[in-house]
């Protein structure tokens, strides 16, 4: 145990004596993933911005005065949207294609001349017509054709109503809305969070792990440390835990910095209304079970990272072999995130990475088994010890050790 | 304390396709080591004296417990580098300039840090290492990283980590390889300390010069087996002109003699 703490303790101090590499391990993960994700939700947000701030260029001809009553009032709303009617000029069809193609117009409503009064006389034979030319190429076409649409929609139930003698007969059936005292409101709120958080995070333990595990295992063989370490008279088995366990807690560490990193920027990233996401919604038992679960995951990947450091011979070999598996972690995570619902079959939970992830997903929306936990979290010290023995034959190996 | 002992140890190496090629040779396997015995006892400097590519490191790393002998075994104060290896890594210090120090850190962590790992107290440890820094000079580096030292004071911190639990049996691989006058001074001037402090000393040397000035008996390797093995005296008598480097060199032709027969 001592010689494990010795082994622990200096693995810890080889990186927090280093400046170079706190900044690499702990802080740039935190910051350029926050910048990353902060910057992306802010060119989003600029975006949107940008497209309801643009005021509508829109060619009408024999637009009822009620259809333009609505579109106008638009502009009262909190988040006003505008429209500028062209209605001095009149285009042909082709014309108006060509302008609104080259986003001069961004969207053309022409109404025929007799529009109102061939609803007032309705013949089924002769229905009124209104061209809409827009281009959905253009987002602020798209934009202005959503908009319309949703004006022209009322207009048309009014006059739908109006041709019933008595409005009251719209009424088909009544329904009683009962989902709002049925729905979960905090699953509701962590479904954003599942989807991307578990995935995310099981990503940022593979990096981080990948960043230290080869150099701690392949760098010293490429530098000869390791037999240096060989000969003293600890067991091998006792150099394979104390380098797993501290791998481990560094890896958890870079996660969590990149972790914190992620969470600040969420709210931007998810263009939330508030620009706020309420993560007050999980209590003290779902951060112990999704920090459990981690530190049982970080031990796989680490273990998984060890032991290809030990095979390889050089710091570039490992960092190559890992890429495969790091992929495959890829796939698992996107599986899991984007997949169904979390699956609740404990068998699920027996695989490795996968079950972690998956069992994530349903803490993230409170639907979870203490169960499955105790399975993530056991199935991890069985697959982390089998990683430890092989580390350690790979220790006691010549052959791996000392192979040019 | 027992005399070290090898006995009969065979070992050979799988050749992947690129060494054949280097090597020109069609065998899958080289043996590096073969058939080779001799003792090493308290209170001499044994030499093994080959030329390159001979086998010395080979047969001193089967004594580290680096890596295991075929065939045959060696007994360190009694105890077996086949069953007891842990055991045997108590009692030797090994130093070959391919056992390297992480430049990271200073000599003061490294000498602590290797004198937990063989279980030595803090404080009978910063005795040893104020006394050994001192010895070596190493005390105005102590606080310095490796990165950072001279190749000669690496060297020199090589040696003192190595010494950290005061084992009964050094074995030194080409102790003065690569080493200024003054350090290679430093050095053999110390094996001799220990020879005289009544450990067991082992070197292995291409150099002949090494050999005459340090050993007391010597094992003479080339082309991994013992060619000749006595007292320094005797085996100089056993040439033609009572001199190492004659024997020498008619042992290296007679073994190529051989190997072209």
């Amino acid at each position: 145990m001592r010689n494990i703490w010795t082994i622990f303790r200096k693995e810890l101090y080889r990186v927090f004596s280093d400046r170079r590499l706190i900044l690499m391990i702990f802080i740039l993960p935190g910051v350029s993933i926050f910048a990353m994700y902060w910057l992306i939700g802010t060119l989003i947000h600029n975006q949107m911005e940008a497209v309801r701030e643009h005021t509508i260029v829109i060619y009408e001809e024999h637009m009822p005065a009620t259809v333009r009553a609505n579109l106008e009032s638009l502009a009262d709303l909190d988040d006003p949207i505008t429209f500028s009617f062209l209605d001095d000029e009149t285009y042909d069809l082709a014309t108006l294609k060509d302008l609104v193609r080259e986003g001069d117009i961004d969207i053309a409503l022409v109404f025929e001349a007799d529009f109102e009064a061939k609803i007032d006389d309705y013949h089924i034979d002769d229905p009124p017509v209104v061209d809409i030319l827009h281009n959905y190429g253009r987002q602020h076409s798209s934009f202005a054709y959503n908009t319309v649409s949703s004006v022209l929609e009322t207009y048309r139930s009014d006059k739908l109503l109006g041709r019933l003698e008595n409005p009251d007969h719209a009424l088909i059936f009544a329904s009683v809305y009962h989902a709002d005292d049925i729905v979960d409101e905090r699953r509701i709120a962590g479904q954003g969070l599942a989807m991307l958080l578990p995935f995310l995070t099981i990503i940022f333990l593979f990096s981080a792990a990948m960043s230290i595990g080869p150099d701690s295992i392949a760098g010293e063989k490429e530098r000869g440390t390791v037999a240096t370490l060989l000969i003293t008279p600890i067991k091998r088995s006792e150099i394979a835990i104390g380098k797993v366990v501290s791998l481990g807690l560094l890896t958890l560490a870079s996660a969590i910095s990149s972790f914190i990193g992620i969470v600040l920027s969420l709210p931007r990233l998810m263009q939330a209304d508030t620009n706020n996401i309420d993560y007050a919604i999980y209590g003290v038992a779902e951060m112990l079970l999704i920090l459990f679960t981690l530190m049982a995951t970080v031990l796989i990947i680490v273990g998984l990272i060890a032991v290809i450091s030990a095979y390889a011979r050089t710091i570039k070999e490992a960092s190559m072999l890992i890429m495969p598996f790091y992929l495959v972690t890829m796939i698992i995570g996107i599986m899991s995130s984007f997949g169904t619902e979390p699956s609740q079959s404990l068998w699920v939970h027996f695989i490795p990475i996968y079950g972690a992830v998956n069992f994530l997903n349903g803490v993230f929306v409170f639907d979870y088994a203490v169960a499955n936990f105790v399975v993530v979290v056991a199935t991890s010290v069985l697959y982390t010890t089998a990683f430890v023995v092989l580390l350690t034959r790979l220790f006691n190996s010549e052959k791996v050790m000392f192979q040019k | 304390m027992k005399p070290l002992s090898v006995k009969n140890i065979r070992k050979t190496f799988t050749l992947s396709r690129k060494q054949r090629k280097i090597e020109q040779t069609d065998a899958a396997r080289k043996v590096a080591v073969d058939n080779v015995s001799f003792e090493a006892r308290p209170g001499e400097i044994f030499g093994l004296l080959g030329p390159n590519g001979a086998g010395k490191t080979t047969t001193l790393r089967c004594v580290a417990t680096l890596i295991r002998p075929d065939e045959g075994d060696i007994s360190v104060d009694g105890f077996s580098v086949l069953t007891d290896a842990g055991n045997v890594r108590k009692r030797i210090a090994f130093l070959t300039n391919e056992l390297k120090l992480e430049d990271h850190f200073t000599p003061t962590y490294l000498y602590r840090y290797f004198s937990r790992l063989h279980g030595i107290d803090d404080d009978v440890a910063n005795t040893r290492r104020e006394a050994i820094f001192k010895r070596f000079g190493i005390d105005k580096f102590a606080e310095v990283k490796v990165a950072d030292l001279s190749s000669g004071m690496k060297q020199k911190t090589s040696l003192a980590v190595s010494l950290v639990h005061d084992p009964d049996y050094i074995v030194f691989d080409e102790p003065t390889n690569g080493l200024d006058v003054l350090t290679a001074r430093t050095v053999t001037d110390y094996l001799q300390e220990l020879r005289d402090q009544g450990k067991t000393v082992i070197l292995s040397t291409h150099i002949l010069s090494v050999v005459e000035k340090l050993c007391d008996r010597v094992g003479i390797i080339i082309d991994g087996e013992m060619k000749a093995m006595d007292t320094l005296t005797r085996v100089k008598a056993a040439s033609s002109d009572g001199e190492l480097e004659t024997l020498f060199f008619d042992l290296v032709e007679a073994s190529a003699g051989e190997s072209h027969a």
